[in-house]
């Protein structure tokens, strides 16, 4: 079984942004991880719990040579800070493993909010090497 | 008599600078519906970016932690026979001697004055770095005990309230203690 092939064994998975919640894609055939939008629900694991689930499954078998995490996130709530700090320490789980990965922390150039937010989970999670760019 | 009554009601809220006041039972919905048009009120007055924006976090932190801490509830169901708790809470948004502020009270119970007091004294005096680091800290840990919510939100609120925070407790009866906090932005 190649690796290609597994990783285009898994579903899709797609999100609807709305007015509180970010548009979610996991691709696996891309090898695309994108968070868009804003997100401060007061319960996050509607929202987050598929995704958590998803990325499980997706780094438990052979996923595509580069998985490129697009996180596009111009306003979240605390809850949400939560939810993305376990995301990354899953994506940290994973590039321990072995898996090769591309974290770029999008942000707007006059929102010194996110691109600090930004600053401090690179801090943080410094083996994901999260690249911080500008919009 | 009636319009009298209101209109001294309004100039009471007027004088303490009160753009807007919502004292009611507080969902999703009314969060997202009042936080539409306190986006709109801050555009309309040209109102720096990153000082909205703050207002407006302050704002989702304070009106989150009324939806999920307030001990006065009812609990309805929605036509999916999902259950939703309504929860009651206090809402004033305004302007005054040239600081935004953000209030909100609720009732909560009495036995957890002590530690919601203890947590926000900490909170007071820290700095944006321990602010930071203590933000990290729980985010690395479990939740605290009793904390449904990230346990974050009062840090978050004292991040972005650059010009303070203020709180306080009324006991209300052997059970029930009304609190109150006030960040300024």
């Amino acid at each position: 079984m190649d690796a290609a092939w597994q990783c285009s064994e898994m579903e899709k998975l797609i999100i609807a942004r709305t007015q509180n919640t970010p548009k979610i894609l996991l691709d696996p055939e891309a090898g695309l991880i994108e968070l868009t939008g804003k997100s401060y629900p007061e319960n996050t694991s509607e929202q987050f719990g598929p995704v958590f689930d998803w990325l499980e499954e997706y780094f438990d078998g052979s996923p595509c040579n580069q998985t490129i995490v697009n996180i596009d996130i111009d306003y979240f709530n605390s809850s949400t800070s939560r939810a993305l700090y376990e995301f990354f320490t899953l994506l940290n789980a994973a590039v321990k493993r072995g898996y090769g990965l591309e974290v770029n922390w999008i942000y707007d150039e006059e929102d010194f909010s996110t691109e600090e937010d930004g600053e401090e989970f690179n801090e943080e999670f410094s083996e994901l090497g999260i690249k911080l760019v500008k919009k | 008599m009636l319009a009298e009554h209101m209109l001294d009601f309004r100039k009471s809220l007027y004088n303490e600078g009160v753009v807007f006041c919502y004292s009611g039972y507080m969902t999703e919905d009314v969060l997202m519906s009042i936080g539409k048009v306190i986006k709109q009120k801050l555009e309309v007055d040209d109102v720096d970016k990153n000082i909205a924006r703050s207002v407006f976090s302050v704002f989702v932190e304070q009106v989150q932690n009324v939806i999920r801490y307030s001990i006065e509830k009812e609990t309805a169901l929605r036509q999916n026979e999902k259950e939703i708790d309504l929860r009651y809470g206090l809402l004033m948004v305004g302007y005054k001697d040239d600081k935004y502020f953000v209030t909100c009270g609720n009732m909560v119970k009495n036995d957890n004055v002590d530690r919601l007091r203890e947590g926000l004294m900490q909170i007071q005096q820290l700095d944006k770095d321990g602010l930071k680091a203590l933000y990290k800290e729980i985010l690395r840990g479990d939740s605290p005990e009793g904390s449904k919510g990230a346990g974050v939100g009062f840090i978050d609120i004292a991040k972005r309230a650059k010009k303070g925070i203020e709180f306080d407790f009324s006991q209300y009866d052997d059970d029930f203690t009304y609190f109150t906090l006030k960040a300024y932005i």
